[in-house]
């Protein structure tokens, strides 16, 4: 295959930090939301482990999830022989009532996360989050250490140097892995054609509406679209100009909504 | 299309991400819903609408109107595709910078027409050339500040045109921009109306993409080795070269080879893979490789050595001096190194080299690391991770360095063009013949231990039962292969290196080798099993330091007592205990011939012949 294509140079860059991290990050998890992207990239680790998935998979269950999400996991779990786990996030009621309504649902995540790493002793979370989703993502490293509450500071992010990752981090703190952070949107939906990779079928378009972007089913909300094929997908993103999270309420309800569900742990 | 990656650099409030934010609106790639949120954003703040918050997400970068760390943005424009990498210029933030520019194909230097190139300006430059840009693009930004718009970005184009000369690097053009105005990024306008050069756009047109290196010398870099369904899969990326199935790789440091006999891209296999293809393979022998490993063609091989001589940029926030010990990830090994000097640093204001014993964050400079290990490095392979590192200190990465020249353990001009014959009797069939096999016995042990005379005697009984039994004595090779070498860390490095090469040439023969050498560092031991790694055994013949000083056979123990023997084991050279021995004879409880025959039976035993 001398002369990689676009796609195959952004894959092989994520199965280089997917072994990085199984080498060099113990006990290790995965984060798999059901949505476009985390499934593409548990397709990669299945690539890059020789046909196995060598760590738990992941999802944070709030319960609100659409069914067809439930559906399409329970499918794909016997398919692939998945591992998969399911952890379910504590109520509403226990997370910081300051918070807007919609990010208290994302809040609610962050918590059930902070207790799987808690119970599990995960040293090493990967997750399939990409930096052109959202501009506080576009900040973030490849390999990103936290603290042992969960939290993130971006203004002391240790250096990044070509492909060698901040890996050590004390007892107790955990590193998060983002071995789609070079990908956008639209690469995700060619390779996922491309490679015909099973995707949630909520984001096709059904009577002039479609999901972009997957969260719980009571904060997230369809767009005006007539794709009904990955192809159609394709070339309506070719020319958007429009934010893939803008039917997330929880990203838009105030200017610093994002920044502060990720610096105390969100995804 | 393969989008070209771009760093933006230049000194605080240059103007980079007003540029970026101006470029993305310019282009139409806004909606207007964001541009209302923007504007809302700015009221807030009381600035004009401030195009810059479009990638300055962060709330302490919006009210400080500063960027903190590296933003990515992607843009299309109708000839290409881009990925903006936004890096901060704060001194304080150059870790950020840097990790933004070690991704890159191309840069681009913002300088601000006010205040020309500062301090700040030359360090990033200087950091630029390190990482091997040759050329950088130019923005001359905020002409609307200036009087004579013209004539200030001429004198600012020369200014830049004498510095980057100084540097050894090139400008790929100079393009005067005012971003606040948007004249000139994407469309010309009042302001640089007498320019008859190109946009900022159409200058970014011209960039490429770093060109792949398929055609380079092959490096597989390992990162790790799986086991599926009963094969052994060496997992690893190519980042130079070509491999194609069937073809002979030696794996370094160790020097361990073998054929390819499978090329894995799970679900799929492949006839060959070129360059950053990340693979898994299998090998037609069970050759002794892990992570770390690099693997190449024999005919170009990585450079060998324990001392590498290094550019580094330090980013610790406490200084280094010479003499500390860190760690250096090398492509995917972590080596245990000992800062061994710094030559000189470059100042980043004269871009002179001067003396130094310190680096502190931000400097730039020449420093030697040396190794235990063989070091097996690459100086000027494009794409290649052994050619450049890091340096780790309690955990934390402190610092980015190029390999420039390996030391300590030159090859020369020789071995360039050998590949190893494949001989025509095999391993199996000299055994058949002898009635056991070979391998390689290596006794270490302090001086006067006994080593020696134990493998005599041992050597005489094998004899007696009729084996193919060789002893390597230390002190007989020095009066003859050896003669060239002393007693430094360095040359009994050698020494063990060049014994346990014709040891496993004679084991390879089929003949039982003993070795009898002092050996004192464990790295070299390991090194010497990796010369026969099927069979070798590393024997400790125990002795205490007391009791090996009374015997003191050749009288070497008093004399390096009395200061006459410098780097003599156990008195002014350390000796270090094999951790793991294959065996144990230990001769200051056992008489010599109780450990003989001791020794003689784990041989016959690990010959074949009980």
């Amino acid at each position: 295959m001398p002369g990689l294509d676009y796609l195959d140079e952004l894959e092989a860059r994520t199965i280089f930090i997917l072994r990085e991290a199984f080498s060099c990050v113990s006990p290790l998890a995965m984060l798999w939301s059901i949505g476009k992207d985390s499934t593409a990239l548990l397709w990669m680790v299945r690539k890059a482990f020789v046909g196995e998935v060598p760590f738990p998979v992941v999802l944070l269950d709030t319960g609100m999830e659409f069914e067809e999400v439930y559906a399409f996991r329970d499918q794909l779990v016997a398919q692939w022989n998945l591992p998969a786990a399911n952890e379910l996030c504590p109520p509403e009621s226990t997370v910081d009532p300051t918070l807007p309504p919609a990010a208290r649902h994302a809040a609610r995540k962050t918590a059930g996360l902070r207790s799987l790493i808690a119970r599990e002793g995960y040293r090493g979370i990967i997750l399939g989050i990409r930096r052109d989703e959202q501009a506080i993502r576009a900040k973030e490293r490849i390999f990103s250490p936290r603290h042992a509450d969960g939290s993130w500071d971006p203004r002391s992010q240790p250096p990044e140097l070509w492909d060698y990752y901040s890996y050590d981090v004390p007892d107790g703190a955990h590193v998060r892995i983002h071995p789609l952070l070079h990908w956008t949107e639209l690469d995700i939906w060619r390779y996922t054609l491309r490679e015909q990779i099973p995707y949630v079928p909520l984001y096709l378009a059904r009577k002039g509406k479609r999901f972009r972007s997957l969260g719980e089913s009571n904060i997230t909300f369809p767009i005006e679209s007539d794709a009904d094929t990955l192809e159609k997908i394709i070339a309506e993103l070719e020319v958007t100009r429009d934010p893939e999270r803008a039917g997330r309420a929880m990203d838009n309800e105030s200017e610093d909504a994002f920044e502060r569900l990720r610096t105390t742990g969100y995804m | 299309m393969k989008n070209v990656r771009i760093v933006m650099v230049g000194d605080v409030d240059a103007g980079k991400s007003t540029i970026l934010g101006r470029m993305l609106v310019d282009l139409g790639l806004v909606t207007p819903t964001k541009l209302d949120e923007l504007e809302t954003s700015s009221a807030k703040r009381g600035v004009p609408i401030e195009y810059s918050f479009l990638l300055d997400a962060f709330q302490l970068e919006r009210d400080q109107a500063i960027t903190l760390d590296l933003s990515r943005i992607w843009v299309r424009t109708p000839q290409a595709e881009f990925v903006f990498v936004d890096a901060p210029g704060h001194r304080e933030l150059i870790r950020n910078l840097l990790s933004g520019a070690s991704e890159v194909d191309a840069a681009v230097m913002v300088v601000a027409a006010d205040e020309g190139i500062t301090q700040q300006t030359r360090r990033q430059a200087l950091f630029l050339r390190w990482f091997g840009f040759g050329s950088v693009l130019v923005a001359v930004n905020k002409l609307d500040l200036a009087s004579d718009p013209r004539a200030t970005f001429e004198e600012r184009a020369a200014q830049v045109r004498t510095f980057l000369d100084q540097l050894g690097m090139r400008p790929r053009a100079i393009v005067p921009v005012a971003a606040r105005s948007g004249d000139n990024i994407v469309r010309t306008g009042p302001l640089t109306a007498w320019w008859d050069g190109p946009t900022l756009v159409d200058a970014l047109g011209t960039l490429e993409r770093a060109s792949s290196q398929d055609d380079g010398p092959l490096r597989f870099v390992v990162q790790d080795v799986y086991r599926r369904d009963g094969k052994r899969l060496i997992a690893g990326r190519i980042e130079s070269g070509t491999l194609v199935r069937g073809e002979h790789v030696t794996f370094w440091p160790l020097q361990t080879g073998a054929r390819v006999v499978e090329i894995s891209a799970w679900p799929h296999v492949l006839g060959s893979a070129g360059t950053d293809a990340s693979i898994a393979v299998e090998l037609d022998a069970r050759v002794f490789v892990d992570r770390g490993a690099v693997g190449s063609r024999a005919t170009d091989a990585p450079e060998l050595g324990h001392v590498v001589q290094t550019t580094v940029v330090w980013l610790g926030a406490d200084p280094v001096y010479a003499g500390e010990a860190l760690r250096m990830r090398l492509g995917t090994r972590e080596i245990p190194v000992t800062l061994q000097r710094i030559e000189e640093i470059v100042d980043p204001d004269t871009l002179e080299p001067r003396e130094a014993d310190v680096l502190r964050s931000g400097d730039v400079g020449v420093a030697s690391l040396v190794a235990r290990e063989l070091i097996a490095a690459d100086v000027n392979v494009p794409g290649s991770s052994i050619g450049r590192f890091v340096l780790v200190r309690g955990g934390a990465i402190v610092a980015g360095g190029r390999v420039d020249v390996v030391l300590g353990r030159a090859r020369g001009e020789g071995a360039t063009n050998v590949v190893a014959m494949t001989s025509s009797v095999e391993r199996h069939e000299r055994s058949a013949r002898n009635g056991h096999t070979g391998g390689v016995f290596w006794l270490t042990g302090l001086p006067s231990a006994g080593k020696s005379t134990v493998a005599m005697a041992a050597q005489r009984m094998l004899f007696e039962r009729g084996r193919h039994v060789y002893v390597l004595d230390g002190d007989t090779l020095r009066t003859s292969l050896n003669v060239d070498l002393g007693f430094s860390d360095e040359d009994r490095s050698e020494n063990v290196r060049r014994t346990a090469a014709v040891a496993g040439v004679f084991a390879d023969a089929g003949f039982i080798v003993i070795c009898a050498l002092i050996s004192p560092f464990a790295a070299d031991r390991d090194l010497a099993r990796a010369a026969y790694p099927n069979a070798f055994h590393e024997i400790y013949v125990a002795c205490d330091l007391q009791t090996a000083e009374k015997r003191d056979v050749k009288g070497h123990y008093e004399r390096a007592r009395r200061g006459e023997l410098a780097h003599f084991t156990g008195v002014s050279s350390p000796y270090e205990v094999p951790a793991h021995p294959d065996f144990v004879v230990d001769t200051a409880v056992h008489r010599i011939e109780e450990s003989a025959s001791a020794l003689l039976e784990y041989i016959e035993t690990h010959v074949g012949r009980r």
